[in-house]
C-alpha cells in the first residue's frame, strides 16, 4: 500500500531540528562514503598493477663489496655461473634495477636529435644482460638483444667511444606514446642524444620506482651489462619455481659467500615480498579507509535506530490512537519506513552535492582524479538500504504498540 | 501577602487575542486559606501560574509579599519561586528518576543549602507528611496519595511563605483525597498561607474563603454574572 | 552545585544505558580515529630542528640549460659540485655546508664482528655547528681538513657503542671501505624527523651514523646515494661527478637575521647572473632560500595519504557529533517535563543549561577516555605497519591533552543546541506525558 507522503512531511516539520540533524548525518555519510569507496578502489587498482614480470618466481640477492676491486667483471661472470648451477634455478642474471624497488634510473627519449623537449621525459630504464628472460617478460613484437649488442654500463658512464646502446626494447605503453599512429618496431629513437633502434616490444614492464599515475608501464630496457661496482650496483635476479624460492635463496647466498667471503649481503628477498613492501602504504591506507567507512556506516545506522526509537516512544499514544482508529500493524510499519525513506532521500540529495564538493577539494589539494559519477547512485542505494535496515527494529516496535494505549494517559 | 490589581493576561496569536484574565483583582492575607473556584476554562489555572511566577502577565499589578513582581527578570523570578513559593500540582509532578528523598531535595539544591541542613529539612518535611520511612522509594513504587504527600513535603521543605495548590486531589480517589485535604488543613492551622485552585465545591468549602472566577474575572456570586465577550478580533 | 549536576548527569546517563553507550561509543570512535591520524600528521610535520629551523636555509640555484626552460619553473633541489664549491668559497653566510650521503662498509676493529654497511654523510666542516649537533667526545673537523681531504671521521653514539663499546674513541682508527679513518669526534645520535637535510634518504627513521669530509669521500671513491640529476651532456658516472653537469649535493646555510637572509638572496641572484655572463648558466637567475619548515612544506614531506586519512577521520568525527547532537536533542526534549518542574521549583534557565551541559561534558569525558584507548590502539596498529615513519607514531603529552580537550569541547558544543532548546521549556504546572 503506498503511503500518503504529505502527512509524514507535516509530522516531520514538527520535529524539524531532529529531522534536519538526521538528514545531515545521512548526507555527510553518503558524501564521505562515496569518496572513500572511490579512493579505496584507486588503491586496490594500484596494488594490482600488473608488473609484466613473473612475480612469484623471482628471487633477488644483492652483495656489496668492501672497498674497490679490480676483478669485478670476471668475479660477476663466475658468480652467475655458480648461481645457474644451483638446482631449481632456471635463469640467473645481474641487473641494475628491479620492479617495485625504491631506486632506479630514468632517461628521456626524443624522436630526433635536434628536438628540444623530450617526447617522454621519465622512462624507467633497466640495465643488465638478459632482462627479458630473467624477468620472464612477454615479448609481443620483435626480438631480444643478441649477445653482441651488449656493452658495459661503466664504459658508457665513462663516455668510452662505442659504448652507447644502439638498440632498445620498450613496453607497449612507451611504444604507443612515441608512435601513437604507427608501429614503433624498427624505428630509431634518441636516448642520451644517440640513436637507438627499437628492436623489441614487451607487453608490460612496471617501472623500477614510484610512478606518476598512468605511467606505471613507462619502462625500457637497454643492452648494458652491469657489475656490482657500477654506480648503481647490481642485483642477482634468479627465476625458480614458487615453492623452491626460500631454499634457492639460502643456497644462493651460501654459494656467493663461499666464492668470496669479503662482501656484505645487503638484500635477500623474493620479488613478491618486495612488491608487498612497495604497496604496504597503499594497503594500510585502503585498510584505514575501509575501517573508517564501516565505522561511519555503523554509527549512522545506530543513530537512525536511536532516533527512531525515540520517535516511536514519543508517539506511542498517537500510534495507539491510529491503531484504535483501524490502522493495521503493517500500516504503522510502512509509516515509519516511508518516513525513513524520505529522510534518507533528502540526505542523499544533499550528500551528492557534498560528495562533489569533497571530491573537488581532493582534486585541488591532493591532485587525485575526480569522483566518477557512477559512485553517486551506488552511494544512494547503500544509504537507502542502510536506512531501511536500521529503521526496521524501531518500526517493528511501533507496529507492536497495542490499540489500548490510546485509552491510557 | 498576595495582591493583584486590574491584572490582565492576553494570549495573542496572529489573528486573534484571547483574554485569559481581565481586570482581575484578588487580595490574600497572610495566614489565609483561599480556594479559587470556577468552571473549566474560567482562567483559574492561569491565575495560579501567574501567582506562582510561572508566567508573566500583560497588564495590571501583582504584589507578592509586598514586592511588585512585573519588572523582575527570569532569574529573579526563579529565585522567588524557589524561596517563597511551594507548589502542589494536580499530577504530583515528581521526577520519576529521583527517589522520594531526592525529589524533596530539588528546591533546596537550587537554594545552595548545605547538605546537613538539607537532610534535616527533608526528613522533617517527610516526617510531617508521614512518609519518612519511604525516603528511598521511587515515585512509581508509591500510591497516588503517597506521591501527593511527597509533593507536599517538597513544597514544605523550603519553608515557603505561600503554598499554591492546583487541584491537589484531582488525580486521587476519595479516600486518598480526604487524607491530602486533612494534611493541607493541618498545615494551614500551623500558620501557612494557602491558595488552592479547584473546581470541586466540596473541597472549596473546606477553605476559609472562596473566590469564584468566571471568564477571567473574580465575580461576586451574589450578583448576576455579567456578559463578557471572550475573544475580540485584532 | 556542580556536584549536584554531576550526580544528576550520572543518574540520567545510567537511566538509559544503551543510548548513553551509543553516544559514548560514537564520540570515542570519532575521537579515536581523529587522534590517531592527527597524531601521525603531528609527528610527521614536526620541526626537525627546533630553535634553529628558522635560521637554517636550503639553497637552490637554477643551472639547467635553456632548451627545457619553462617560465615559473622551480630550480632543481640539489646543486652541482662546481656551484657548491663556488658558494662555499665565497662563504657569504654565517655558516654553510655542502653535503651528500652514501652507504659505506665498516669493518670493526674487533675481528669477531662481521663487516656491515651503514649510512654515512659526506659534508664540509660546518655541518655540526650549522645543525646544532652536540658532541659527546672530541669535535668536528676543520675547513683545513676539508681542503686536505683528511682521513678523519665523526661517528654517532650508536656506532661508537657498536664498534668501540661506548668508550671515548677519539684518536682511534675505523676501517671504512678500504681506508682507515681517525675518529676525531663522537656525537649524540642525530636523527631529525623528518630527515630534512636530505630527503632522498629515507624521510623518517634512523639517520646516518658516520660523518666524514666531503673531499675525503671523493678521494676514497665512496659512492653517494640519493638522487643524481643530470642535464645537458651530464653523465652520472660516479668517478667524475665533480665535473659533470649533474646536481647531487645539498647546500645549507645559516643566516641569523632577516637582513642577512635578504642580502644572501641578493648574493645568489648576483652569483647566478655572473655565472650566466660566464656562460655556465643559460637561464635567467632563479634562486630559492627555504627555511627548514618551508622546505618540508615545499617538498610535501607529509604524505598526502596521511592527510587524506586525517580529513576522513575529521569527517567521521563530525558525523559522530551530528549523531550525538540528534540523540541528545531527543533525550533532552524528552525530559522537558522534568525541566518544567525544576523551573517551577525555582531552577534558573542557566542552572538547567549547566545541568544539561554537564551531562554532555560527561559523555565527552567518557568518549575522550574511550577515544584515548582507541587512539593508543590505532597508533599501535600504525606502528605495526612497515612505513619508515611507523615507529614514530606515539602519543605525546600535547596530543594526550588535546584528545580530552577535543572530546569534551566537541561534545559540549554538540550538547549546546539540544541544551539551549531544552532549557527554553517554560516552568510548568504539568509534567507533560506526550
Amino acid at each position: 500500500m503506498p503511503m500518503d507522503i504529505l502527512p509524514i512531511l507535516a509530522s516531520l516539520r514538527r520535529h524539524k531540528v531532529t529531522a534536519i540533524l538526521l538528514i545531515l548525518e545521512i548526507a555527510l555519510t553518503c558524501a564521505i562514503v562515496c569518496n572513500a569507496v572511490f579512493l579505496i578502489g584507486l588503491r586496490l587498482d594500484r596494488i594490482h598493477t600488473p608488473s609484466g614480470v613473473a612475480d612469484n618466481e623471482l628471487i633477488m640477492v644483492r652483495m656489496s663489496n668492501i672497498g674497490g676491486r679490480s676483478d669485478v667483471r670476471a668475479r660477476t661472470l663466475e658468480d652467475l655461473a655458480a648461481l645457474r648451477g644451483i638446482p631449481g634455478v632456471r635463469s640467473a642474471a645481474i641487473l641494475a634495477q628491479t620492479p617495485f624497488g625504491y631506486s632506479g634510473t630514468t632517461s628521456s627519449i626524443k624522436l630526433s636529435s635536434d628536438q628540444k623537449l623530450p617526447t617522454i621525459s621519465y622512462v624507467s630504464t633497466y640495465f643488465g644482460e638478459g632482462v627479458v628472460n630473467a624477468f620472464g617478460l612477454e615479448l609481443v613484437q620483435g626480438r631480444d638483444f643478441s649477445a653482441d649488442e651488449y656493452h658495459w654500463l661503466q664504459d658508457l658512464n665513462l663516455g668510452l667511444p662505442g659504448s652507447s646502446p644502439r638498440s632498445v626494447i620498450v613496453t607497449e605503453a612507451v611504444a604507443k606514446r612515441l608512435f601513437p599512429d604507427g608501429n614503433a618496431l624498427g624505428k630509431d629513437v634518441y636516448i642520451y642524444d644517440e640513436p637507438s633502434r627499437v628492436i623489441g616490444i614487451v607487453r608490460h614492464l612496471v617501472t623500477s620506482q614510484e610512478w606518476v599515475p598512468g605511467q606505471e608501464d613507462y619502462s625500457m630496457i637497454l643492452p648494458m651489462r652491469v657489475s656490482p661496482d657500477a654506480g648503481m650496483g647490481g642485483t642477482y635476479v634468479m627465476r625458480t619455481s614458487p615453492d623452491q624460492r626460500d631454499r634457492v635463496l639460502d643456497a644462493a647466498v651460501a654459494k656467493l659467500k663461499g666464492l668470496d667471503p669479503r662482501r656484505v649481503l645487503t638484500q635477500k628477498s623474493t620479488l613478491e615480498k618486495q612488491r608487498a613492501t612497495f604497496f604496504s602504504a597503499d594497503r594500510a591506507t585502503a585498510g584505514w579507509l575501509i575501517a573508517t567507512c564501516a565505522a561511519l556506516l555503523v554509527v549512522t545506522a545506530l543513530g537512525i535506530v536511536g532516533l527512531g526509537s525515540f520517535w516511536v516512544a514519543q508517539r506511542r499514544r498517537q500510534i495507539g490512537v491510529r491503531r484504535a482508529l483501524g490502522a493495521r500493524r503493517v500500516d504503522i510499519l510502512r509509516y515509519f519506513q516511508t518516513e525513513n525513506f524520505l529522510l534518507a532521500t533528502f540526505g542523499i540529495v544533499l550528500g551528492m552535492g557534498m560528495a562533489y564538493g569533497i571530491s573537488l577539494f581532493l582534486v585541488l589539494q591532493y591532485e587525485l582524479p575526480r569522483l566518477p559519477a557512477h559512485y553517486l547512485p551506488m552511494g544512494a542505494v547503500l544509504l537507502w538500504l542502510l536506512g531501511q535496515g536500521a529503521v526496521l527494529s524501531p518500526a517493528l516496535r511501533a507496529a507492536s504498540v497495542p490499540p489500548v494505549v490510546a485509552t491510557r494517559g | 501577602m498576595l495582591t493583584m490589581n486590574h491584572l490582565a493576561k492576553v494570549y495573542r496569536t496572529e489573528v486573534v487575542e484571547t483574554y485569559a484574565l481581565r481586570d482581575f483583582n484578588i487580595d490574600v492575607k497572610e495566614g489565609e486559606f483561599v480556594a479559587v473556584t470556577g468552571p473549566s476554562g474560567s482562567g483559574k489555572t492561569t491565575f495560579l501560574t501567574i501567582a506562582g511566577l510561572l508566567e508573566t502577565f500583560t497588564g495590571g499589578e501583582y504584589h507578592l509579599d509586598g514586592m511588585e513582581v512585573s519588572k523582575l527578570d527570569d532569574n529573579a523570578r526563579s529565585r522567588i519561586r524557589n524561596e517563597k513559593i511551594g507548589f502542589i500540582f494536580q499530577a504530583f509532578n515528581l521526577i520519576p528518576d529521583l527517589n522520594v528523598f531526592d525529589n524533596v531535595e530539588v528546591p533546596l539544591r537550587y537554594r545552595g543549602m548545605k547538605a546537613a541542613e538539607r537532610k534535616q529539612r527533608i526528613m522533617d518535611a517527610l516526617e510531617r507528611v508521614g512518609l519518612a520511612s519511604r525516603a528511598k522509594h521511587y515515585p512509581a513504587e508509591l500510591s497516588g496519595g503517597q506521591q501527593q504527600r511527597v509533593a507536599i513535603a517538597r513544597a514544605l521543605a523550603g519553608s515557603p511563605r505561600l503554598l499554591l495548590a492546583d487541584e491537589p486531589t484531582g488525580n486521587l480517589d476519595t479516600q486518598m483525597a480526604r487524607g491530602v485535604m486533612e494534611l493541607l488543613e493541618e498545615i494551614h492551622r500551623e500558620g501557612a498561607t494557602i491558595v488552592m485552585v479547584t473546581h470541586d465545591p466540596e473541597l472549596a468549602a473546606r477553605a476559609q474563603r472562596n473566590v469564584h472566577v468566571i471568564d477571567g474575572q473574580v465575580v461576586d456570586l451574589t450578583e448576576e454574572p455579567r456578559f463578557h465577550s471572550q475573544t475580540s478580533h485584532a | 552545585m556542580f556536584a549536584y549536576y554531576l550526580e544528576l548527569a550520572w543518574r540520567s546517563l545510567r537511566r538509559n544505558k544503551s543510548l548513553t553507550a551509543l553516544m559514548i561509543f560514537a564520540v570515542a570512535l570519532g575521537i579515536g580515529a581523529c587522534m590517531t591520524t592527527l597524531t601521525v600528521v603531528h609527528v610527521l610535520s614536526g620541526d626537525p630542528l627546533p630553535g634553529r629551523g628558522d635560521r637554517v636555509y636550503r639553497v637552490l640555484l637554477d643551472a639547467e640549460p635553456m632548451d627545457s626552460y619553462r617560465k615559473d619553473g622551480n630550480p632543481l633541489d640539489q646543486v652541482t659540485w662546481v656551484d657548491g664549491m663556488n658558494l662555499l668559497r665565497d662563504g657569504k653566510a654565517d655558516r654553510q655546508a655542502l653535503m651528500t650521503g652514501g652507504n659505506v662498509a665498516v669493518t670493526p676493529p674487533d675481528a669477531s664482528l662481521d663487516p656491515f654497511y651503514i649510512g654515512a654523510r659526506y659534508s664540509t666542516s660546518d655541518i655540526f655547528s650549522l645543525f646544532g649537533i652536540h658532541f659527546i667526545y672530541g669535535g668536528a673537523w676543520t675547513a683545513k681538513d676539508d681542503a686536505s681531504r683528511a682521513r678523519v671521521a665523526v661517528i654517532t653514539r650508536r656506532l661508537n657503542d657498536k664498534v668501540f663499546g661506548g668508550a671515548n674513541s677519539v684518536g682511534r682508527n675505523l676501517r671504512v671501505s678500504d681506508a682507515d679513518l681517525r675518529v676525531i669526534g663522537v656525537i649524540d645520535d642525530w636523527d631529525p624527523q623528518p630527515h630534512f637535510h636530505d630527503l632522498d634518504m629515507n624521510t623518517y627513521g634512523d639517520s646516518e651514523r658516520l660523518y666524514l669530509p666531503l673531499g675525503t669521500s671523493r678521494d676514497l671513491g665512496l659512492g653517494h646515494s640519493g638522487s643524481t640529476n643530470c642535464y645537458g651532456n651530464g653523465r652520472s658516472s660516479e668517478k667524475e661527478l665533480e665535473t659533470q653537469s649533474c646536481t647531487w649535493l645539498q647546500y645549507w646555510v645559516e643566516l641569523d637575521t632577516a637582513a642577512k637572509r635578504d642580502a644572501y638572496h641578493e648574493y645568489l641572484v648576483n652569483y647566478s647572473r655572473a655565472q650566466h655572463d660566464h656562460g655556465r648558466f643559460e637561464r635567467p637567475p632563479n634562486v630559492r632560500l627555504f627555511d627548514v619548515m618551508s622546505w618540508l612544506d615545499y617538498k610535501r614531506v607529509v604524505p598526502g595519504d596521511v592527510k587524506i586519512q586525517a580529513w576522513l577521520a575529521i569527517g567521521f568525527l563530525i558525523v559522530c557529533l551530528v549523531n550525538t547532537v540528534g540523540l541528545m536533542l531527543a533525550k533532552f526534549l524528552r525530559r522537558s517535563g522534568e525541566v518544567g518542574v525544576r523551573r517551577a521549583l525555582g531552577a534558573t534557565r542557566g542552572e538547567i543549561l549547566t545541568q544539561l551541559l554537564t551531562e554532555a561534558g560527561m559523555i565527552g569525558l567518557a568518549g575522550g577516555i574511550g577515544g584515548l584507548v582507541l587512539a593508543i590502539l590505532g597508533l599501535w596498529l600504525v606502528r605495526m605497519q612497515p612505513h619508515e615513519y611507523a615507529k614514530l607514531a606515539h602519543l605525546d603529552f600535547t596530543m594526550f591533552l588535546a584528545t580530552f580537550a577535543l572530546a569534551i569541547a566537541s561534545t559540549v558544543v554538540a550538547g549546546l543546541l539540544p541544551a539551549l532548546r531544552a532549557c527554553r521549556v517554560a516552568p510548568a504546572l504539568q509534567l507533560k506525558t506526550q
